[in-house]
């Protein structure tokens, strides 16, 4: 199925997606890996696995552990750095027509700013997105991310450094995330996706040790939606650029809740692994919902909670 | 890989604990030995993952079952599922265990040479990644003999003994409790049948708990067999984009990158002188 629906086309940061839905970022692979159960072609677009400057091989495991309504995990970033998604990955992108946003992490802002010139190479590339919120690593990711004046200083020299639309991910896992969107938008950022995971713990009460070899993990999933929502929301009424609502959407529904709250794209994590398919039926569920709502526009949705 | 809903012909009860579920495909889904399948309650909503089962048997091309034990809140949600109910299925998944032991073999000649002999070792539930193997290596004419250790004669018969019996394989059994067999673990008689020579020529086939694995690897490599091992880790996807299900494994070059293979798409089934035993043991 190759038709369209022009009514949910979208634009972030001067790129235009055919449909608001992004595979995220650490879920989606290399987006490569899904050829075989999606059409990528009608994929709004992707965000890679995050990418750092050379190849990470992640934590111990056990890395991942199931909660009630999600997951933790711990996995540590491992890539195959940016160098070899550039060259192996890349060309093989090309032959399908979606949104490529390289996702790029460092363990300080010389890593960051050595990955991105590496992609700047890479043919193909729509977007940067910033990962300074990832909770797994002792060094940069959510280290940075937790400060809005790091993140500031960072988003400043990767904007300069990048020669794509920069996306800078956010951690839920702030005192004040509103403080820290505008410190960032401040700094130069195109646009803001929110939330990365919330961190959290288990512990098997069997052996006293967490179930994590890392001790704490990401928690994403269904669970952490309401959060996502408020934080969308809140920063939404806080800074002008737009916004990529990300955490635990897994239907059309989930969606358009993150789009009224203020996001003009979602990103679908977890619910890729147990519906491999969840991104092609929110595409569809959305189009429904535009048709059976007279909504002539998706965008015209965006933002528009009545809070009276 | 194919994504699809099953229907439930049968999920029933072997022993407390141990079920053989079957279910039916719309089309033919093709199957190699030691490939598994992720599989959840369809509109099931908690718990969330699909959860990662060897594939027992192929009943048919469009008919498959799944030999598991019911552990944790994830089997749970499948052993309440009843006749005509549906699964989602992503299948089927993992390398199998031939094809590496082709895929690796050097030409043809080697490869036959390398199948003559079989021994094949299962503990537990490890069982349901074997008896299709079992079954192929017999129709291969492959000199196959099977060890089989449970906890206890109730477990064996829950995980599969009756099945494997019926292949008329020499098969030795062990208990831990000794109600069926020798009483031990069934790394015992496999150190015995090496010593004694069993092993010249052949390659194992081990799948079992993490710590029968690891000693089958050390019993394999005193010996010089060469020694493949399915391995099982929890998994957030299946088909190798979560990096949930990694294994250490032994590499050559710097440290770092290449330390973690992924269960699911390098595996389940490695070469089990690559495995870093005691790295993963913390997650066992």
């Amino acid at each position: 199925m190759n038709n369209h629906d022009p009514a949910l086309s979208v634009e972030i940061a001067g790129v235009s997606l055919k449909n608001p839905v992004i595979g995220a970022s650490g879920t989606f692979g290399y987006g490569l890996e899904f050829a075989e159960l999606v059409d990528l072609n009608r994929l709004g677009g992707f965000s890679t696995k995050g990418l750092s400057a050379k190849p990470l091989p992640g934590n111990p495991p056990p890395r991942i552990v199931e909660t009630h309504g999600g997951m933790l995990n711990a996995i540590g970033l491992q890539n195959i750095g940016a160098r070899a998604f550039v060259e192996e990955k890349l060309p093989l992108l090309r032959r399908y027509d979606t949104r490529v946003i390289a996702n790029v992490f460092g363990y300080s802002d010389e890593d960051y700013i050595e990955a991105i010139t590496i992609l700047n190479d890479g043919p193909g590339i729509d977007a940067y997105e910033l990962n300074i919120s990832c909770p797994n690593v002792k060094e940069g990711g959510i280290v940075i991310g937790s400060s809005p004046s790091a993140a500031a200083r960072l988003t400043e020299k990767a904007k300069r450094a990048s020669s794509r639309p920069l996306i800078v991910k956010l951690s839920p896992n702030v005192t004040d995330v509103s403080e820290l969107a505008l410190a960032i938008v401040g700094a130069g950022a195109d646009c803001l996706s929110l939330i990365n995971t919330l961190v959290g713990m288990s512990i098997d009460v069997n052996t006293r040790r967490p179930r994590l070899s890392y001790g704490t993990g990401g928690l994403s999933g269904p669970a952490i939606r309401p959060i996502a929502v408020r934080m969308v929301h809140e920063v939404a009424r806080t800074v002008k650029v737009p916004i990529i609502g990300v955490g635990g959407i897994a239907s059309a529904m989930d969606a358009l809740e993150f789009m009224i709250a203020g996001a003009t794209a979602v990103q679908i994590g977890t619910a890729n692994y147990y519906d491999p398919k969840v991104t092609m039926k929110v595409i569809d569920g959305l189009s429904d919902y535009c048709r059976q709502e007279k909504v002539p526009h998706i965008s015209s949705l965006v933002g528009s909670l009545i809070t009276s | 890989m194919i994504e699809t809903t099953a229907r439930v012909e049968s999920n029933r009860e072997i022993v407390s604990g141990y079920r053989l579920l079957t279910l039916s495909f719309e089309q033919d889904i093709p199957v190699r030995a030691g490939q598994f399948a992720m599989l959840k309650a369809h509109s099931c909503h908690e718990p969330l993952l699909r959860r990662a089962l060897a594939i027992y048997r192929a009943e048919g091309p469009r008919q498959l079952s799944f030999l598991y034990q019911v552990l944790g809140r994830g089997t749970e949600a499948l052993s309440q599922i009843e006749s005509e109910g549906r699964v989602d299925a992503l299948l089927p998944l993992g390398n199998g265990w031939l094809d590496l032991s082709q895929g690796n073999a050097g030409d043809q000649e080697d490869h036959e040479k390398e199948r003559r002999r079989a021994i094949v070792v299962a503990g537990g539930i490890g069982s349901a990644s074997v008896l299709m193997l079992c079954d192929e290596l017999s129709r291969s004419a492959t000199e196959t003999h099977i060890f089989f250790g449970a906890a206890t004669e109730r477990v064996a018969r829950g995980c599969g003994l009756d099945d494997l019996r019926e292949l008329a394989l020499p098969l030795t059994l062990t208990t831990d409790d000794g109600s069926l067999g020798e009483g031990g673990f069934v790394t015992a008689p496999l150190e015995r049948h090496l010593r004694e020579g069993g092993g010249e020529g052949a390659t194992i086939y081990a799948c079992g708990p993490w710590v029968m694995m690891r000693r089958v690897a050390e019993i394999a490599a005193h010996y010089s067999v060469r020694c493949l091992a399915s391995l099982e880790a929890p998994m957030g996807c299946g088909f190798g984009v979560c990096v949930g299900c990694v294994v250490a494994v032994k590499h050559e070059g710097p440290a770092g990158y290449g330390s973690y293979r992924r269960v699911c798409t390098d595996g389940s089934v490695f070469p089990a002188e690559i495995i870093r035993w005691e790295v993963n043991a913390m997650a066992h």
